[in-house]
């Protein structure tokens, strides 16, 4: 295909403003990244902006010898990792008799999953019942309210009504079990889907907000969220430990370098997460 | 007959009773966290008390919910969430479908996904990381104040004015999720048949007009069923974003339902009176959902949500 000027000036010109955008989007991670690593001096100056200034490691040596946050990032760790693994569980044995047409009561049990997105119980009932049940400073609140979702119901269903029926009947007439179709069979071959649903609970599960702040009160159980959230909040001592004299971070640069923590997991990660939120984000939108 | 059919659903549990051993944990979990709540929700009709319990309690009636009505409070958080809501649906919603015929634009697959790849990192963070962020882009020492200052302006602090912080939540919804919005947009246009590009540019059309004749009118359907799901969930601006942008500064403008039932129901336990604000937005939100999936579905034959 032969280009014009006028195309070329057309595409170059949208492409330069999508540069821009992207600036946008990375600008407020660097700028955090060379706070981290800039001076006191630096930092209460005002001069820190897309590099560091005064580069110096002192704000990390803060940090990372702090044990409440190590603590912190371990709750979130451990919660993440077996609540994922419950989730997919949970989600592929309720996900799979419902793709299922045999299954008679399928169509009224997807009723009640459709009822939930249409309704949301108000937040203080919800809070009462969780309470009751004892989740209140309780760690298992991190996990328990996320390990089924009715979205990534519906795109497992999707995905298991897909899988070819011909396979799964050659298995029974071999004398397969159904559980033994599910986890010899179905579960083998639906790599692609168990990543990207499990993604999706374990993104939920590590930048939860909402339940943490309802349920725990008690410090030494606060993820990760929670706790920077508290350290950059003012409510902690950044700022009277800066306040002494011959240190070398301060109160930003010590806030910043708890952001980039909480923020390297999610990058280490991150091609995967782009590749598998991708897909699940068409299948989503394909409703079976 | 009626006999027979008992039978056969008998069959059934006998032959596909795995099936029914594995949706269990599904509608237990579905039942605690999700029925439970909302038939609890009859405390707004009660003076609730923790020590008596929803059976114990007194039953007032429509008390808390005449309350409401004519609460000080109730007017100013309506009005809060109802202009967030708006500003969502008419200033954020449309980036993301801009930024999509933009990118299809992009002719260099790897600048492509190099710009791909940018936008969407804000996505993954959470709204912790993302409102620390912005505190410290508008704060004192933070680029947009050096950036001021390099322009010879004064300091100014908007997280801490009223008048900012409307703005500000849309620049942060704009920041986190407008970029992963494409995503949607992108599968869409990848599926227009390439046939059409083709013979059209052979009859001379530049890009504008394929844009605009082709990409624009294909991806119309989408968009709009995107736009009546948006309207949907209009009410449901996310605690967790509201929450980490809020100060006590700009209570009066960002307080929304979500937020002010937290604070007021939970942390001060008026359980009741907040149980009947909550019942009302899930209310509002129960007929905004059902009447705009059902415009989405007679829309596109798979558009909304069931």
């Amino acid at each position: 295909m032969r280009e014009s000027v006028k195309d070329k000036l057309f595409s170059g010109s949208l492409t330069l403003i999508l540069c821009l955008f992207a600036m946008v989007a990375v600008v407020p991670l660097l700028n955090v990244v060379a706070m981290a690593f800039s001076s006191k001096s630096a930092a209460d100056m005002n001069i820190v902006n897309l590099l560091p200034v005064g580069f110096t490691l002192d704000s990390w040596k803060y940090i990372l010898s702090d044990a409440g946050i190590w603590r912190a990032f371990l709750i979130s760790l451990v919660t993440t990792l077996t609540g994922t693994v419950l989730a997919l569980i949970i989600t592929a044995f309720t996900a799979y008799p419902l793709s299922k047409k045999e299954f008679k009561p399928g169509r009224f049990i997807m009723m009640i999953v459709v009822g939930t997105m249409i309704f949301k119980a108000p937040v203080v009932p919800y809070f009462l019942t969780l309470r009751n049940l004892g989740l209140y400073n309780n760690i298992l609140v991190l996990i328990l309210p996320h390990v089924l979702s009715a979205y990534n119901l519906t795109i497992m269903r999707t995905f298991f009504k897909q899988f070819p029926a011909e396979v799964e009947e050659a298995a029974k007439i071999d004398g397969c079990g159904l559980f033994r179709i599910l986890f010899k069979i179905v579960l083998p071959s639906s790599k692609a889907v168990l990543a990207t649903v499990g993604l999706f609970y374990a993104v939920t599960m590590w930048n939860q907000f909402q339940h943490p702040v309802m349920f725990i009160q008690n410090t030494n159980l606060f993820p990760l969220q929670m706790k920077i959230r508290q350290l950059i909040n003012g409510g902690s001592d950044f700022a009277n430990i800066s306040v002494v004299a011959n240190v070398n971070y301060s109160e930003a640069t010590l806030s910043a370098a708890t952001v980039v923590f909480a923020i390297v997991p999610i990058i280490l990660i991150y091609p995967w997460l782009q590749k598998y939120f991708e897909k699940g984000a068409m299948l989503g939108s394909v409703k079976g | 007959m009626k006999e027979k059919k008992k039978n056969s659903f008998v069959y059934d549990i006998k032959k596909y009773w795995p099936y029914y051993v594995m949706v269990i944990l599904g509608l237990v979990f579905f039942t605690v966290f999700k029925y439970i709540p909302m038939f609890g929700s009859v405390i707004a009709f009660q003076d609730y008390s923790v020590f008596q319990g929803i059976l114990g309690s007194e039953w007032v009636g429509l008390k808390h919910i005449k309350s409401l009505l004519t609460y000080p409070d109730f007017s100013r958080i309506f009005t809060n969430t109802l202009v967030l809501g708006l500003l969502k649906v008419v200033v954020v919603f449309p980036v993301p479908v801009i930024l999509s015929l933009m990118l299809n634009e992009v002719k260099n697959r790897h600048v492509k996904k190099a710009i791909q790849t940018a936008v969407y990192i804000p996505y993954f963070l959470s709204w912790v990381i993302v409102g620390g962020l912005i505190f410290d882009i508008f704060g004192v020492g933070g680029l947009f104040n050096n950036i001021r200052s390099f322009f010879g302006m004064n300091l100014l602090l908007p997280m801490q004015k009223e008048s900012w912080f409307r703005p500000i939540y849309v620049i942060s919804s704009i920041w986190k999720e407008a970029g992963w919005g494409t995503v949607v947009y992108l599968a869409a246009i990848s599926g227009i048949d390439p046939a059409l590009y083709e013979s059209s540019a052979i009859d001379g059309a530049s890009r504008i007009q394929r844009m605009r004749y082709i990409t624009i009118p294909l991806l119309i359907p989408t968009v709009l069923t995107m736009f009546l799901l948006n309207i949907g969930s209009f009410l449901e601006l996310g605690f967790e974003q509201v929450y980490n942008l809020l100060t006590p500064m700009t209570y009066s403008v960002g307080d929304i339902f979500d937020t002010y039932v937290y604070r007021v129901g939970i942390q001060q336990a008026q359980y009741s009176f907040t149980t009947a604000v909550g019942l009302f937005q899930s209310t509002v939100g129960l007929i905004l959902v059902v009447t705009f999936n059902k415009l989405a579905n007679k829309f596109s034959e798979d558009g909304g949500l069931w």
